[in-house]
């Protein structure tokens, strides 16, 4: 259900665009402080989304397959604007990175005739690596306390084997996963 | 491969994900494994863009696409990360309250365990790529040290692995 009205006037798509184009694009700190910036500004200054409004699309934003900063924007703006506001979100706050993102792919092949170029491109793909391990033990770190550490390791011990030993597909593993959680109960 | 194919495969890896990079375990299985489109060396660059450019998490699947197809699959990889977001739409009209459910609550805490897991698991075949000598190795331990303590300073860890790189190449 759409957010009962709390703004004086109702922002228009073109602001809205702005707005999540400058947040989601200019917020140093990653999805978490890109959503707290849009608390700031669209709950507590412009009172264009009510605190009821933002919880839910928080909260469902991380249960939402893909990039949850991302459902935060379609769920937040479609409180806003419904889905006119949530395509306006969503496209502000991934095209413009997704343009660089093109443009560094091709710069990557366009450097690779540089001697130079390849050892600090070389570079970066050992920092890659160091970026995928840090990853994992972020997503794995919230769930080593006193409560949760058996089932942490448990599941993901198995996980890694089983992609790396079975012949088990990535989906299938998760698939596993799900149905584990399930029926062992991972505390909050 | 074509464009309807490329972007079919994305999405899979995108709508099986939870966050930015747990999709990161099935594109290598279809795009490295499977479909022999990309190198390890290509994926790990493509990580390496999707951290450097500014906004959300997850547009390394960008990256890939245009590997894959240029501009023409980077535009399907775009796609491919936009769309599943919007599922949250249904999602708050009508499942609002199943998601405070406590069996789906643990049941999506255990898909986050198991995708660091798989993320460690898939990291070993890159991590023997790129990991070729005692300088890389060298980068790729302290920028772990680092970005365990300062979590959100990918940017500066890339610019400085690449002066470390340039650096090495400089002097040997």
């Amino acid at each position: 259900m759409l957010d009962e009205p709390v703004a004086v006037e109702r922002p228009t798509l073109y602001r809205i665009f702005l707005t999540y184009l400058r947040l989601a694009n200019l917020t140093f700190g990653g999805g978490d402080a890109i959503m707290a910036a849009i608390h700031t500004e669209l709950v507590t200054a412009r009172k264009w989304l009510s605190q009821e409004g933002y919880a839910i699309s928080y909260a469902l934003a991380r249960i939402t397959p893909g990039t949850n900063v991302l459902a935060f924007c379609a769920g937040s703006a479609w409180k806003i604007r419904a889905w006119p506001g949530a395509i306006a979100a969503v496209l502000a706050a991934s095209v413009p990175a997704g343009v660089v993102v093109i443009l560094l792919t091709a710069g990557y092949g366009a450097l690779q005739s540089s001697a130079a170029a390849r050892a600090a491109i070389a570079g970066t793909l050992a920092a890659s690596v160091a970026m995928m391990g840090t990853a994992a033990c972020n997503l794995l770190r919230p769930y080593l306390d006193r409560r949760r550490w058996v089932p942490a390791v448990v599941i993901a011990g198995t996980s890694f084997g089983l992609l790396q030993w079975s012949a088990m597909t990535p989906i299938g593993v998760l698939g596993l996963a799900a149905v584990t959680g399930i029926i062992w109960r991972i505390p909050e | 491969m074509s464009l309807l194919m490329l972007y079919l495969l994305l999405a899979k890896a995108t709508v099986t994900s939870f966050s930015g990079t747990t999709s990161f375990p099935v594109i290598r299985h279809d795009f490295v494994e499977h479909y022999h489109q990309l190198t390890d060396r290509q994926l790990n660059a493509a990580i390496v863009a999707g951290q450097a450019a500014p906004g959300p998490n997850g547009l390394y699947i960008v990256s890939v696409g245009y590997f894959v197809a240029g501009v023409p699959g980077g535009c399907a990889g775009m796609l491919a990360v936009i769309t599943p977001p919007f599922l949250i739409i249904p999602m708050l009209q009508f499942l609002g309250r199943w998601a405070d459910k406590p069996r789906v609550q643990s049941a999506l805490r255990a898909v986050t365990i198991a995708a660091a897991g798989l993320v460690l698991s898939t990291m070993l075949p890159l991590a023997r790529d790129a990991l070729n000598g005692p300088l890389p190795l060298a980068i790729a331990v302290a920028s772990f040290a680092f970005l365990l303590v300062k979590q959100q300073s990918t940017v500066l860890v890339i610019a400085a692995a690449a002066l470390a790189g340039l650096a090495g190449q400089l002097l040997s």
